[in-house]
């Protein structure tokens, strides 16, 4: 089977000999109870290993576990044993988790139960209207629906995350542009951080150099995170731990996001997002329940914090212009005319230059060119990029990338084209399908614009700083005795 | 039974030498090796003498020199991870490129017959194409489809169409699609170990390679609407295995060279023997048969490693070994 995850992922990779990777550095921890020797172990029909004491009884042992966590602190590998990594953000953690809340409510122990968030992203949305020839605004219901079926409590659209993120990014942009005049090094191009793949290749194989770069904007599904669980929860009156936050996704890589340490609270024990679950494993599990998902009743996407505004208020899917994997560089371009520039209502042009995924964009003025942007999407053209950036030679002040050929509507988690079509051809479709949709627009946002009020405390808050931002960690390559090379 | 008269011994490289390219006037010699240098020789007064050493350009072991068509460029591939270009613009060698992006030991270099295009391929089993414009090198591709470490890359003698072989025991054929992406064609399945090597025939229709299962293959093109009804799909060439050599080497063969002049094949085996085949003037083209004509015992005291037939001068061969060095032989009848 392919993997789900991106091209930058995979290549980080190395399982020659044995799995998880040779150059795995887990410190594997063993709970010293106290000092035996000569224990025999023995290994039972189903594998498990069990412990025979002198006294001649046995006990199971534990078995050492790798989490997605760990794999993420490790310069080593990531992908080598999906199976085992991506366990406890599977669809069978959270059909698991599902069950044993309606346990709690059958048994009366209400109390115990917890509240089930669904926040959907649009491209899987678009994935799965086309997969089941449903228009994007049923295929939404119909997922609301089935969520709602199968026990979630509470099913959120993402356009406000969505739209934080871009406002946070282009605010960003404009002060990172401004210190770049005052010659601060590390500040420009300014590049995109809402795609994982990218953001942990970028971690793992170029570190300090490429991080200072990288927007500290967290993505749309953290951001999302934060909100479920720090805001919506004050507004429900439940403790963070007591919810449980799915996103519903494009591709794997934010499986990986999710189990960063940045979005995990210690002190609660609880994660911004507790799993993410993708197009593909969506289609899955609505085969293997025999489904549907034409034949699924439709419900509501919730509310909880308004409408995007009164004038389109049946409106429960939003796209953003320019590219299908959130517009990042179109709308910054266009904030940073306006802002650095005076010029509004600038058109946004982006060019194919050596291959449709890699284009360019330039605000010119007078014959001077004011603001170069590009979208770099695919392993190639990030190694490109990336060549460039080392031998000084970018001439960018933006750039959008993501790690996937055609960005997120083609993600490495959506479902598989059928009847031969090739997936530029199926992104494609998706991208028209994309533009179709009613466009937001980040700063008429009413959910957005009142969330910086009700929750935040004002833009430029510290409160918005510790909720919308993030930070990168350089992972050092690891020089160990099993890795050594000749 | 042919023979093959042993020329000239060089030595020089400390530690084993992995690999030997001819430049394409066949004029001079490139090897390379454990000692992470490049030697270059030419042929004066007829005896070959050294005339460069680059040993500047690598931290780790150079696996794999190729010059390039124009013979004005040579890419080095290295276990540092990297590809070095060389070049010859300020009188002698020098290194101005650096192809970085693999992740681990690069193990195969090869330029295009334009040499508009380069491959490289890794033990972090991806392959990659380059696109050359002066003097710039833009990845064009990373192609992660073999399972397992990728062991050579060789492009086709007259289209931009490749070849890989890897660990995984497949061959891959890679063209560019509509899309400008590299995609895999056609996955040579027969192998029973690693491919270590292959070799197009002189008009690229025709494929050998070598494997750790001790046996050369011969691999037909058939494209779509073929004379022998061979049926194709999407419009793509099937490459069928139409002959395997085996029975003949004892160990396992780590290179193999299709003479593009005298259609002479020849191996390089575990065994430190050199051997040399051809076909059969019988030989049905469907099913060709090919018969040893030359078995060359202890042409090296320690494996051999490579083997490649001069461009220009038909039936010069040199070979590179694990016994650090180089040979030039000469084939004859």
């Amino acid at each position: 089977m392919a993997s789900r995850f991106s091209g930058a992922l995979q290549l980080t990779d190395l399982d020659d000999f044995i799995t998880p990777s040779l150059e795995c550095i887990k410190p594997i921890e063993i709970p010293k109870s106290k000092a035996k020797t000569g224990a025999k172990i023995k290994i039972q029909e189903d594998g498990a290993y069990v412990e025979l004491n002198e006294s001649g009884t046995s006990e199971k042992l534990q078995k050492v576990e790798i989490t997605l966590a760990d794999c993420l602190a490790c310069s080593g590998c990531i992908t080598s044993a999906e199976s085992v990594l991506v366990t406890q953000q599977s669809q069978e953690e959270l059909l698991r988790v599902l069950q044993e809340n309606q346990n709690f409510r059958e048994n009366g122990k209400q109390e115990e139960a917890r509240f089930i968030v669904v926040s959907l992203s649009v491209q899987p949305v678009l994935s799965l209207a086309e997969r089941y020839g449903l228009d994007p605004e049923s295929a939404t219901r119909k997922l609301a629906g089935h969520f709602r079926q199968l026990g979630a409590d509470m099913i959120l659209d993402m356009t406000a995350a969505d739209d934080f993120s871009l406002l946070e990014s282009a605010r960003e942009f404009i002060e990172r542009y401004k210190s770049s005049q005052d010659n601060v090094k590390g500040q420009i191009p300014m590049l995109a951080s809402s795609c994982p793949g990218w953001v942990c290749y970028a971690e793992k194989t170029h570190g300090n150099f490429i991080l200072p770069y990288i927007s500290v904007t967290k993505s749309p599904q953290q951001v999302m995170g934060s909100l479920v669980k720090y805001h919506l929860t004050k507004y429900k009156g439940l403790p963070p731990e007591r919810v449980y936050h799915i996103s519903v996704m494009p591709c794997y890589d934010k499986k990986l996001e999710a189990s960063r340490e940045d979005f995990y609270n210690e002190l609660k024990q609880t994660r911004d997002v507790d799993c993410v679950i993708t197009s593909i494993e969506l289609e899955n599990m609505l085969i293997s329940q025999g489904v549907s998902l034409n034949d699924v009743e439709s419900g509501e996407i919730d509310r909880p914090f308004g409408a995007y505004n009164k004038e389109q208020s049946d409106k429960i899917l939003w796209g953003h212009q320019g590219s299908g994997s959130g517009g990042y560089a179109h709308f910054i371009f266009q904030y940073a005319a306006y802002h650095l520039f005076q010029e509004a209502n600038t058109t946004v042009e982006f060019k194919n230059l050596r291959n449709p995924d890699f284009k360019e964009a330039v605000l010119e003025k007078d014959g001077k060119i004011l603001l170069r942007f590009a979208i770099a999407n695919g392993f190639k053209n990030i190694q490109n990029l990336v060549q460039k950036l080392k031998r000084g030679k970018s001439p960018y002040h933006y750039v959008e990338v993501m790690a996937c050929p055609s960005g997120c509507l083609n993600g490495g988690a959506q479902i598989r084209p059928q009847d031969g079509l090739q997936p530029r051809e199926l992104a494609a479709k998706l991208e028209t399908v994309y533009h179709s949709l009613p466009l937001s627009k980040p700063e008429e946002n009413c959910v957005t614009l009142s969330l910086y009020t009700t929750w935040l405390e004002g833009e430029h808050s510290d409160k918005s700083a510790a909720f919308l931002h993030t930070q990168y960690h350089e992972i050092e390559k690891m020089n160990t005795a099993l890795a050594i090379k000749w | 039974m042919g023979s093959l008269e042993l020329k000239q011994s060089l030595s020089g490289h400390k530690g084993r030498v992995w690999n030997v390219c001819w430049h394409p006037k066949g004029n001079s010699l490139a090897s390379c090796g454990e000692d992470r240098t490049i030697r270059i020789w030419a042929n004066e007064s007829s005896k070959w003498v050294v005339k460069t050493i680059l040993a500047e350009g690598h931290q780790r072991t150079v696996r794999e020199v190729s010059w390039s068509p124009c013979g004005n460029y040579i890419a080095s591939a290295s276990f540092d991870a990297t590809t070095a270009i060389w070049d010859k613009k300020a009188g002698q060698f020098e290194c101005n490129v650096t192809l970085e992006g693999h992740e681990h030991e690069v193990k195969s270099v090869s330029w295009s017959r334009s040499g508009q295009l380069l491959s490289t391929c890794s033990r972090d089993k991806s392959v990659w194409i380059w696109e050359a414009a002066d003097d710039e090198y833009e990845c064009a591709s990373v192609i992660s489809c073999h399972a397992q470490d990728v062991k050579k890359v060789k492009w086709h003698p007259h289209e931009d169409t490749l070849a890989s072989a890897s660990y995984d025991d497949t061959v891959r054929i890679f063209k560019e699609d509509a899309y400008s992406d590299w995609v895999c064609t056609a996955t040579l399945n027969s192998h029973t170990s690693t491919v270590w090597s292959l070799s197009f025939d002189s008009t690229g229709n025709r494929l050998a390679t070598c494997s750790d299962d001790k046996t050369v293959k011969i691999w037909q093109e058939y494209k779509p609407g073929n004379e022998a009804g061979i049926s194709t799909e999407n419009n793509e060439s099937v490459w069928k295995c139409c002959c395997t050599l085996s029975g003949y080497h004892s160990r396992p063969i780590y290179d193999i060279d299709w003479c593009k002049l005298t259609g002479l094949i020849a191996t390089a085996c575990g065994d430190d023997i050199i051997r040399i085949f051809r076909e059969d003037t019988d030989s049905n083209p469907n099913q060709p048969s090919f018969s040893m004509v030359c078995t060359t015992d202890d042409a090296h005291t320690q494996d051999v490693n490579s083997v490649q037939w001069n461009p220009v001068v038909p039936g010069q061969l040199a070979s590179a070994s694990d016994d650090g060095l180089v040979k030039i032989w000469l084939y004859s009848e």
